[in-house]
């Protein structure tokens, strides 16, 4: 059943039109990814199913609300963090979380939202003096205080480190563990591929392409890359391409020196056959890898762009 | 969770956020107490000492008169004597331009001459003190002619200092008072920096994502500011009253409705300027303007009384006259709830906060589509 419906978006400032065109439903429980370039269309999408702004056009069901008629309700199901991580700077990591665990009847106690964030040794720090990473599992931390049905995360890596951005993680597949439905957005895609369920590409204030990680790289193209590096020299990786280009599974051929690289359809066919001939030949194989396909590609290949953090 | 423990809980939040700030602590304490201070320790004499002039005289000669007025003049209670002997004119000269002397007075050379002159630092030409000085020497004369011509005068003139209410009122309840309300009024010009703080970083946005009303969270921020003048009065109180000797008469019923309607309506004021301020450079800017304006023009350092007619009108319509003159009536004059002069200004601070919140709440409005 989905919990979110989301139909026909449009929404433009002055004569920039931010989002032309966006229409998607999220399942209970899913973590549901919108990524794309910085001026996408993300953050204004979110701004309103959030409620914070007004659609040119469309509809937004939440959980069988809509803003127009449900607003109090609807606050009570979501839990929001917004890109700019909107905290109280003068007041505690707890004195936050009790502030706006006030705000709603059931809101979850200070302390089991802090072990999950995992702030429980900062409590008592004021929000001025936590770094970025901190901040950031903070505003997550404020949006999970009401134990929301629904809960948004506005580009919640952004700016981090590595470490830090995988703290993140950690904290959106908790989040899934308890049964969350959380609506992401992101620039990484290597975020998205690890997290989502399913992932939205969005690029111009729409849909590019829209479905789960694994399905999106496999429609995109039967071809995957092949490395080979080879001990002996050059000489092995020239007669290596001939015996390769031979094979019909392999499109086509690239050297380097010693390193080869060939594209096939049946990379474990391929494989075989030139295994077969470097075993006969005495040429070492000293690296062999088949390359993941990444969202990175997939975008390239619906937009024609290339990808930019 | 209720609306009153909500209410609880975010006034302690922001009660929590207030003190913290070092800010506040400068401009709502110890500022006003510094300029209190100074403006005390220059104008206000040290509470019991009256005026007084430091003065010489000159005798060019011994003879009747000269010394008829020089036993007149050492009898001048507000003088205050450099030498207790007449000196020679070079010396009293150079008293003068050295300012170790307010003033000289040059003696008749002969029994006579009738001409007393008096001769000070050109600098001070204007001052008050010349002014006073020049004043006690005319009515010296003036009893002088009297008694050499042998009249009575027919008419007297008596002076008594009264005012409504307490029969002492010094300048330093005066200031007192007017420090008080200034610092009220700064408080809440200054203080609703914290919602431009607050937009810009997107936490008014994000509180609006909550099922919490923006309404209760400025009623918190209210008492809040209640809180922080009511510290402002005891502190600028004890301050006046133990350090400068000020006499307080307070009627509390006159000092909390002038109080609470004041920052209430200075309140609005800030919340009017953060609506339009898209920077806190910008919000600050227009806080300090309105602040130095009404600071001269209300009468808080110095009786408005003293201001040429054109600038009366002007006076006359800012709250700072009217919120300065209720905590006057309530603290010094410990009356008002009952004239009607009382509840006129009270009416016309009351009109400039409802004003100010309406046109403020209506930007704020406004302003919410066009955030990105």
């Amino acid at each position: 059943m989905s919990i979110l419906e989301v139909k026909g978006l449009r929404k433009s400032f002055g004569t920039v039109k931010a989002v032309e065109e966006i229409s998607f439903s999220v399942d209970a429980g899913e973590v549901f990814t919108i990524i794309g370039p910085n001026g996408a269309g993300k953050t204004t999408t979110l701004e309103m199913i959030e409620g914070m702004l007004e659609p040119d056009s469309g509809t937004i069901v939440i959980n069988g609300l809509t803003w127009d008629k449900n607003a109090e309700q609807i606050k009570y199901i979501i839990g929001v963090q917004p890109q700019s991580s909107a905290l109280f700077e003068l007041l505690t990591v707890q004195e936050n979380l009790e502030l706006f665990a006030s705000f709603y009847p059931n809101s979850k106690q200070a302390a089991e939202v802090l072990e999950m964030i995992n702030l429980t040794d900062h409590r008592g720090k004021r929000v001025k003096s936590l770094s970025g990473g901190q901040r950031q599992r903070l505003a997550i931390g404020l949006a999970m205080v009401s134990d929301p049905q629904i809960i948004f995360l506005d580009e919640p890596t952004t700016g981090l480190d590595p470490q830090a951005r995988r703290n993140i993680w950690d904290i959106v597949l908790k989040l899934k563990g308890l049964g969350k439905t959380t609506i992401l957005t992101t620039h990484y895609m290597e975020e998205a591929e690890k997290l989502s369920d399913r992932v939205c590409i969005v690029d111009q204030g729409r849909i590019v392409t829209l479905d789960t990680p694994a399905k999106l790289i496999d429609r995109l193209t039967k071809e995957r890359e092949v490395r080979l590096f080879f001990q002996d020299g050059e000489q092995a990786a020239i007669d290596t391409e001939g015996v390769a280009k031979e094979q019909p599974t392999v499109v086509r051929t690239a050297r380097e020196g010693s390193a080869l690289k060939l594209w096939s359809v049946q990379p474990e066919e391929t494989l075989y056959g030139i295994f077969g001939f470097t075993k006969e030949r005495g040429y070492r194989v000293e690296q062999v890898s088949i390359r993941e396909m990444s969202l990175e590609d997939v975008f390239i290949a619906f937009t024609g762009k290339e990808w930019r953090d | 969770m209720s609306k009153g423990k909500q209410l609880g809980k975010l006034f302690g939040a922001q009660i929590k956020m207030m003190f913290r700030e070092k800010q506040v602590w400068f401009w709502n304490l110890f500022f006003p107490i510094i300029l209190m201070v100074i403006f005390m320790v220059i104008f206000g004499g040290s509470g019991s000492s009256e005026f007084k002039a430091k003065v010489a005289v000159v005798k060019t000669s011994a003879n009747a008169t000269s010394d008829m007025l020089e036993s007149y003049l050492r009898q001048v209670p507000v003088f205050e004597w450099k030498s207790d002997v007449p000196v020679s004119e070079e010396q009293a000269d150079a008293w003068v331009k050295d300012k170790d002397v307010e003033a000289v007075i040059i003696l008749p050379s002969s029994s006579e001459s009738t001409t007393l002159e008096l001769i000070v630092n050109k600098e001070n030409e204007k001052s008050a003190t010349t002014q006073a000085v020049r004043g006690i020497l005319d009515q010296i004369i003036v009893q002088s002619n009297y008694a050499v011509s042998k009249v009575q005068p027919t008419f007297k003139l008596e002076t008594k200092a009264i005012s409504n209410g307490s029969e002492d009122l010094s300048y330093v309840d005066f200031l007192l008072t007017g420090m008080i309300a200034l610092a009220v009024a700064q408080g809440g010009l200054f203080g609703m920096v914290d919602m431009v703080e607050m937009r810009r970083k997107g936490l008014l946005k994000r509180l609006r994502m909550t099922p919490v009303k923006m309404g209760l969270f400025g009623v918190a921020g209210m008492m809040v500011r209640f809180v922080l003048g009511i510290v402002q009065i005891i502190i600028l109180s004890a301050i006046g009253v133990l350090g400068f000797g000020a006499n307080l008469h307070l009627d509390f019923p006159t000092l909390i409705v002038g109080f609470l309607v004041g920052a209430l309506a200075f309140n609005a004021l800030g919340y009017l300027f953060s609506s339009f301020s898209k920077s806190i450079e910008a919000y600050m800017g227009m806080a300090n303007i309105a602040s130095f304006l009404m600071m001269f023009l209300s009468g808080i350092f110095f009786p408005t009384s003293g201001f040429p007619e054109w600038l009366v009108p002007v006076s006359q319509v800012l709250p700072l006259t009217y919120f300065v003159n209720g905590i006057r009536d309530g603290m010094v004059y410990g009356s008002g709830i009952a004239t009607s002069d009382f509840w006129m200004g009270i009416g016309i601070l009351g009109v400039w906060g409802v004003v100010a919140f309406g046109i403020g709440a209506l930007i704020y409005r406004k302003g919410k589509v066009e955030v990105r």
